[in-house]
């Protein structure tokens, strides 16, 4: 087997959240190069834990991860490879302009001086904001801040980019506008993208797979290929059909099955 | 190119909060000047305020007052320095929590509760007439207050843009130089706008009794001698420097370097 196949390979994990409340147990998956993955599950179950043990901001309290066949890393220099994270708020530091928002973590991740400046601009222009380079996030709407926080995780040309439920905050005109484009943009990059999301509509309308997650503790109930062709529209009555056998699919699993909803009724 | 009529309207709602601004700030201005013209007209150790204004070029000019003006904006200015070095060590250590911090916690709640005349005076018993003593008056009485300020601007820190620093892996003088220094900068900001006057107020109390030199002591010498213009004189010195540093030198320093946080509120309007 090859690094392409499986890229992000994570083993047995387990991670907690105070090293005693579990948070995901025992989770396997493998993504390969290039692939756009969801991760599906109910609000609360460990998705966010999951993405951030795989930027290796929280470590494991057992189990691996490994991205290309190097362990994840904490820290610049340790051999890691480098990963763009959007999380579910922008995360902008609102005393800096949107160039230099970028510049900071480009810095971070040792890009030399006389690419900075390119680097920004060619990622303000791929997510269509190159006008609010010297604007100071507060001016920006929800949605440019968030398109900001795009091409900031982009623009460090990461490995993998994570992202954690980034359009849950926005309204649903803008994030339907913003998932086409992201949608559009993979496949220009072809970048390995994980994305987090607890809308069944939005994993299938972006992922050619999705994992979904059990309650928490977080670990794999199933994983589904989605059979649609790109580019796909988010009305697609095909989608409406999956989205329908998905929700009937987790109904007992997330804790929604027919006893739970008799005992709503009643 | 034409203004949209909520544009215009907006304008105008601007222009007369402006001149509301500037209505009322007159309106404040006045009522102590009227107050000195009663005081003038009602008793005999108020001068009238004509006589103090005729006195003002030839006393800014003529007499040596700017080495006594210079040496209490220098206690001033090295006394709030040193405020803020110890306010921000002793936000630090109660931030962190433990002993030390319970222990900071208790030194600064009582620093709070001592009177400035009583610190003026044991520093006259401690340092005698001398120079230190000036210093330890204001940085002693104003320190609590910074410390508090920054206190509550370290426990506001935001977690999440700390965890974007973990995320892209910023190193330590980063985080320093991007994360904390701008967050606490607003609290640091308020700290010296309030510190600044009350320094002020302190220094001049600490001249009267510690030193024989700056704008407390001048003052002194005019009142023993019943020179009441010249009390006066260096009453209203006294106010100038403290609003035209507060309104020409701090608040366009913190406008310029605050300037992201008024982008946003325009944003929203």
């Amino acid at each position: 087997m090859t690094h392409s196949d499986h890229y992000i390979r994570v083993t047995g994990l387990d991670v907690s959240y105070d090293g005693f409340t579990p948070a995901v147990t025992d989770l396997n998956m493998d993504v390969a190069e290039g692939e756009f993955v969801a991760v599906l599950g109910p609000s609360g179950c460990g998705k966010s834990t999951l993405l951030h043990a795989i930027s290796g901001v929280v470590p494991p309290q057992s189990g691996t991860i490994e991205i290309a066949g190097r362990p994840v890393g904490s820290g610049r220099g340790d051999g890691s490879v480098p990963i763009g994270y959007v999380l579910q708020e922008h995360r902008l530091l609102p005393w800096r302009t949107v160039a230099q928002n970028i510049a900071i973590v480009l810095r971070a991740a040792g890009v030399p001086d006389d690419e900075v400046d390119l680097r920004i601009d060619r990622y303000l222009n791929m997510l269509h904001i190159s006008k609010f380079r010297d604007t100071w996030p507060l001016r920006l709407s929800g949605g440019q801040r968030q398109r900001v926080s795009i091409a900031r995780a982009l623009a460090v040309e990461p490995a993998v980019v994570l992202m954690d439920e980034p359009f849950s905050t926005l309204d649903e005109v803008t994030a339907r506008v913003m998932r086409q484009q992201l949608a559009e943009l993979w496949e220009e990059s072809s970048q390995t993208i994980v994305f987090v999301t607890h809308s069944i509509r939005e994993a299938l309308f972006l992922a050619g797979r999705i994992f979904i997650l059990t309650q928490g503790p977080a670990r794999v109930f199933d994983t589904i290929e989605v059979p649609v062709s790109r580019p796909r529209r988010y009305e697609d009555p095909r989608l409406t059909e999956l989205e329908a056998q998905i929700v009937e699919h987790v109904m007992d699993e997330w804790g929604y099955g027919a006893t739970a909803g008799e005992d709503a009724q009643r | 190119m034409t203004r949209s009529p909520e544009t215009t309207q907006n304008l105008r709602a601007r222009l007369r909060a402006s001149w509301l601004d500037l209505a009322l700030g007159a309106l404040g201005a006045s009522f102590p000047i009227f107050l000195w013209w009663i005081g003038s007209h009602t008793t005999t150790f108020v001068p009238p305020i004509g006589d103090v204004l005729r006195e003002i070029p030839g006393f800014v000019t003529g007499e040596d007052i700017w080495p006594d003006v210079l040496v209490t904006i220098e206690r001033v200015a090295g006394s709030l320095a040193i405020a803020l070095v110890l306010g921000f060590a002793a936000a630090y250590v109660m931030h962190r929590g433990g002993l030390w911090g319970r222990v900071a916690d208790r030194y600064v709640g009582l620093m709070l509760g001592i009177p400035s005349t009583l610190a003026a005076l044991l520093a006259l018993y401690v340092f005698k007439r001398s120079e230190i003593g000036v210093y330890f008056v204001v940085s002693i009485i104003t320190f609590p207050f910074v410390a508090l300020t920054l206190l509550q601007g370290l426990r506001s820190a935001d977690r999440r843009l700390d965890e974007m620093g973990d995320v892209y892996r910023l190193s330590t003088p980063q985080r320093l130089r991007h994360l904390a220094v701008p967050h606490l900068v607003p609290y640091t900001f308020a700290a010296i706008r309030n510190e600044y006057a009350h320094a002020w107020k302190v220094v001049v109390l600490a001249e009267l009794f510690a030193v024989n030199s700056g704008m407390g002591a001048r003052f002194a010498r005019a009142f023993d001698r019943f020179r009441i213009v010249d009390a006066m004189l260096w009453l209203v010195i006294f106010m100038i420097i403290l609003l035209g540093t507060e309104y020409l030198l701090l608040l366009p320093s913190e406008r310029r370097v605050l300037r992201w946080r008024r982008s946003g509120m325009e944003g929203l309007r």
